[in-house]
């Protein structure tokens, strides 16, 4: 027995080595606020996650290696402490998750919600989306620009994106920016964030809408506040 | 004529009813024409056995034989068998659908199909396999079972039985109309059929998928309700609540999942029906919303999960001990968790909606109950390891399929907690990374299954399949699913939304799209051959196969683990065996028969 204590202890260790290097250790390079979160999360359960499983599994084709052909199978035996060990031991786990869960989910960026200071107003880019088969059209109440196919947003400021939908259901889905969010018809849903780092990304539609649901793509473009400021003359020069 | 009715509307509801009644001649000029042809190759059996022990003088009393036994039959054995042989049909279709998607996702354009006819395809894929064959399958192996694990003379209500399986072949005719009626383009609604999208479709092909997912939905429910009664009421005298099988357990719980949920699934699909033709406002953005449909869809739709996943564990739970050679470890465990996942089953659908919009509030307490449920699951888990450790571990290919479903279990089930956590869910959600989780499991129902085929085909058969050949589904099956389905992983986390026929984009990484996309592709087709190969195997033993020499093939009784069905099939075996003297043979026999498989 003490053997097996010994061997699985080390092969546990072995695992939590390995998967730490193994991990990728993108801790840099998030794009936004939301981002930041939402994958350094991801990554604190991965980093629970991935040895786990690489423990189960390893045990898995261990027990399957060492007992088969074994000549005396020994019977079976009740053990209760052990079950509720595992139990226990399992619910832990979940709490933690849970709890680092909650934590990340009670923040404004990533679960938002109207904005309630003027200071904050003063300072945010309002933009309502809008999804519609096979389009997203971005309007900017405040300037009474209109964009289509094109997300421009200033860096370093705090972003709101009203979100809705003219037909059936869609989803705001940029994915290197951490945000998700459904455009749903009758309804506006809200996202809020802050991109950091100036650039391009890629909005997909997530929520499957018909025969153009994989061309409903849009562009969004990450400028200084200052390029921001003259891409919204721009258009409205154009308009 | 109803007032409000478009003539749209009404053109529509015609060519329905049209469509509907047209189908329904065809069967029955198909059931007249089979009736009449001869010489189909079917075997009557001895008794009533499945054809185990080959022909004797009195085995055509009871039943009669040809395509009328089948057409006819009452027995819970006979019935098992067509629901397999419906499932196996319905598996075939849901793989080609997919090999042939696949195939499109190769490379990012749409360049071998249509995106209507790969939306089409996506649809028809997840109704099928989830409607079609998940539910079915396991009725199979119900029927043929339970009423044998439990010492019954048959279900409750044989007859009902009867009418269950029955309604499922047109159900599946309505669902893939859209296929094989000219003139009108197959549903493409998704299997989650989301308002409006599914309300604005005109194809009267999305009627019919909806009528044939009621008649499927019936058919689970009758079922459901027999199996309650059969193992309430039908229980032989030594099968108390305390000694009743895990499997029974499991189907149990299952039944009570079905009756609590696919009626709430067939309202909304009258619902959804009414809204189409009638012009209802149900799901209407003026009416109830396009949310409440997700609402009462998911309520229907997440305990549709565990209703396949708990008699696969069940199964699992039965075989996985009997090739440890010892009982299933914690025993009491396994049930209570078995009846803890059909309880909190019903109290996570809302985790499908998180990026929905719905109240923060609500999401967090769905978030809590999600990662509840997850509990139970891996204390079975850990129930099944604690099983093989210290056991006598014989690698035949039901008991390889019993541990690559432990192995898939394991890796659905972590990729699901991410799922659970809201932040986590927002950036996953609708992307391949879900398609990714949800495999896995649906994979280790599928391995599940697999070792309920091989593991009783000798009883069902009265032959042996052929064990090279079981090898090597096992090994393509379990190598092809980790590699599509991690692929589809790591799709997901670089941002590749689900349910895309194409993914020509023009700043989304691409290439590492098209990389991992022929990964999956290549898993899928590993995949589609360990299919063909299991179908030949089963299919050419069953017609060919060495006869099984003993009615204990799998030398269950030197380690204490013989149990009821066993006996039932030693019991056949003595009533058709007329000649007593073949008895004296089985030792050589067994010894090439049922050797210790030895990797």
């Amino acid at each position: 027995m003490n053997r097996v204590k010994q061997l699985l202890l080390g092969l546990g260790f072995a695992v939590i080595g390995m998967s730490i290097v193994a991990l990728p250790v993108a801790a840099a390079g998030y794009d936004s606020t939301t981002e930041a979160l939402i994958q350094s999360l991801n990554l604190k359960l991965l980093y629970v996650a991935v040895p786990i499983t690489i423990l189960v599994e390893g045990i898995l084709i261990y027990t399957v290696w060492r007992f088969r052909n074994n000549d005396d199978p020994k019977p079976t035996k009740e053990n209760r402490r052990l079950e509720i060990t595992w139990t226990v031991a399992t619910a832990i786990i979940l709490l933690f998750v849970g709890v680092a869960s909650y934590q990340v989910l009670a923040l404004p960026a990533v679960t938002a919600t109207p904005q309630v200071t003027d200071s904050e107003q003063a300072n945010a880019t309002e933009v309502t989306v809008v999804g519609q088969q096979f389009l997203w059209t971005f309007k900017y109440p405040e300037e009474n620009v209109t964009s289509r196919g094109t997300l421009v947003l200033p860096a370093n400021r705090t972003v709101y994106l009203n979100i809705t939908s003219r037909d059936v259901i869609h989803s705001v889905h940029i994915p290197e920016l951490g945000l998700k969010q459904d455009a749903v018809p009758g309804q506006y849903n809200l996202l809020r964030t802050t991109p950091t780092s100036q650039g391009t990304y890629q909005l997909y539609c997530a929520e499957y809408c018909g025969v153009g649901h994989s061309q409903m793509t849009a562009t969004v473009k990450v400028v200084s506040y200052d390029e921001y400021q003259q891409w919204l003359e721009d258009q409205k020069q154009s308009q | 004529m109803i007032s409000g009715l478009t003539p749209l509307a009404v053109t529509s509801v015609t060519t329905s009813v049209a469509l509907t009644v047209s189908m329904g001649l065809v069967l029955v000029a198909m059931i007249v024409w089979l009736a009449r042809v001869e010489d189909i190759r079917s075997y009557v059996p001895a008794s009533d056995i499945g054809g185990g022990a080959g022909q004797t003088e009195y085995g055509h009393e009871e039943k009669p034989g040809g395509i009328t036994r089948w057409l006819t039959t009452v027995d819970h054995k006979d019935i098992g068998v067509l629901y397999g042989v419906y499932s196996v049909i319905t598996l075939a279709w849901g793989g080609l659908s997919v090999l042939i998607m696949r195939t499109e996702l190769l490379d990012p354009p749409a360049t071998l199909i249509q995106s209507t006819t790969y939306n089409a395809l996506l649809t028809s894929h997840g109704i099928t396999l989830l409607f079609l064959f998940g539910t079915p399958i396991l009725a199979a192996f119900a029927n043929y079972f339970v009423p044998l694990l439990i010492g019954a003379d048959d279900m409750a209500f044989p007859r009902i039985n009867s009418i269950a399986f029955w309604l499922l072949p047109p159900g599946a005719l309505l669902i893939w109309a859209g296929f094989f009626i000219p003139g009108i383009a197959p549903s493409q609604t998704s299997w989650t059929m989301y308002t409006p999208l599914s309300i604005q479709q005109p194809s009267p092909a999305v009627d019919l998928m909806l009528l044939g997912l009621h008649l499927t939905g019936v058919s689970a429910t009758m079922g459901a309700i027999n199996f309650i009664a059969t193992i309430f009421t039908e229980r032989a005298e030594e099968v108390d609540w305390a000694n009743l099988d895990i499997f029974s357990w499991t189907v149990l719980t299952q039944s009570g999942l079905i009756l609590f949920s696919f009626p709430l699934l067939g309202s909304a699909l009258v619902m959804l029906l009414l809204d189409r033709n009638f012009g209802t406002t149900f799901f209407t953005v003026g009416g109830g919303g396009p949310l409440l449909w997700q609402n009462l869809f998911w309520f229907f739709g997440h305990p549709e999960v565990y209703i396949i996943v708990l008699p696969p564990m069940g199964l699992i739970s039965i075989i996985l001990p009997k090739f440890s050679g010892r009982k299933l470890f914690g025993f009491k465990f396994v049930v209570y968790s078995t009846l803890a996942i059909g309880v909190l089953s019903f109290g996570v659908w809302a985790h499908h909606m998180f990026a929905t919009g719905m109240d923060p509030r609500l999401r967090a307490s769905f978030m809590a109950v999600t990662l509840a449920i997850a509990v139970p699951s891996a204390v079975k888990t850990f129930n099944w390891m604690t099983t093989m450790w210290n056991g006598r571990l014989r690698l035949t290919a039901p008991m390889l399929f019993c541990i690559g479903f432990v192995s898939l279990f394991i890796i659905g089930g972590v990729t699901g907690v991410f799922l659970a956590s809201i932040p986590v869910d927002l950036v996953l959600t609708d992307t391949y990374y879900v398609v990714g989780h949800f495999h896995f499991i649906l994979m280790a129902i599928l391995t599940a299954v697999f070792a309920g085929v091989y593991y009783w085909f000798p009883l069902y058969t009265g032959k042996w399949y052929q064990r090279g050949l079981a090898k090597w589904h096992f090994w393509l099956f379990m190598i092809g699913s980790n590699l599509t389905f991690f692929a589809m992983i790591l799709l997901g986390y670089a941002g590749m939304p689900r349910r895309y026929a194409t993914y020509n984009v023009d700043i989304g990484p691409v290439a590492q799209f098209t990389d991992l996309h022929q990964v999956a592709t290549l898993g899928a087709y590993l995949i589609g051959l360990s299919g063909i190969i299991f179908l030949w195997n089963i299919v050419q033993s069953w017609l060919e196969g060495p006869p099984v020499q003993s009615s204990d093939p799998w030398e269950l009784a030197e380690d204490g683990l013989l149990t009821n069905e066993w006996q039932w099939f030693d019991h056949q075996r003595e009533t058709a065996i007329t000649d007593g003297g073949a008895e004296s043979e089985e030792t050589d026999t067994d010894t090439d028969d049922n050797s210790e498989e030895t990797a």
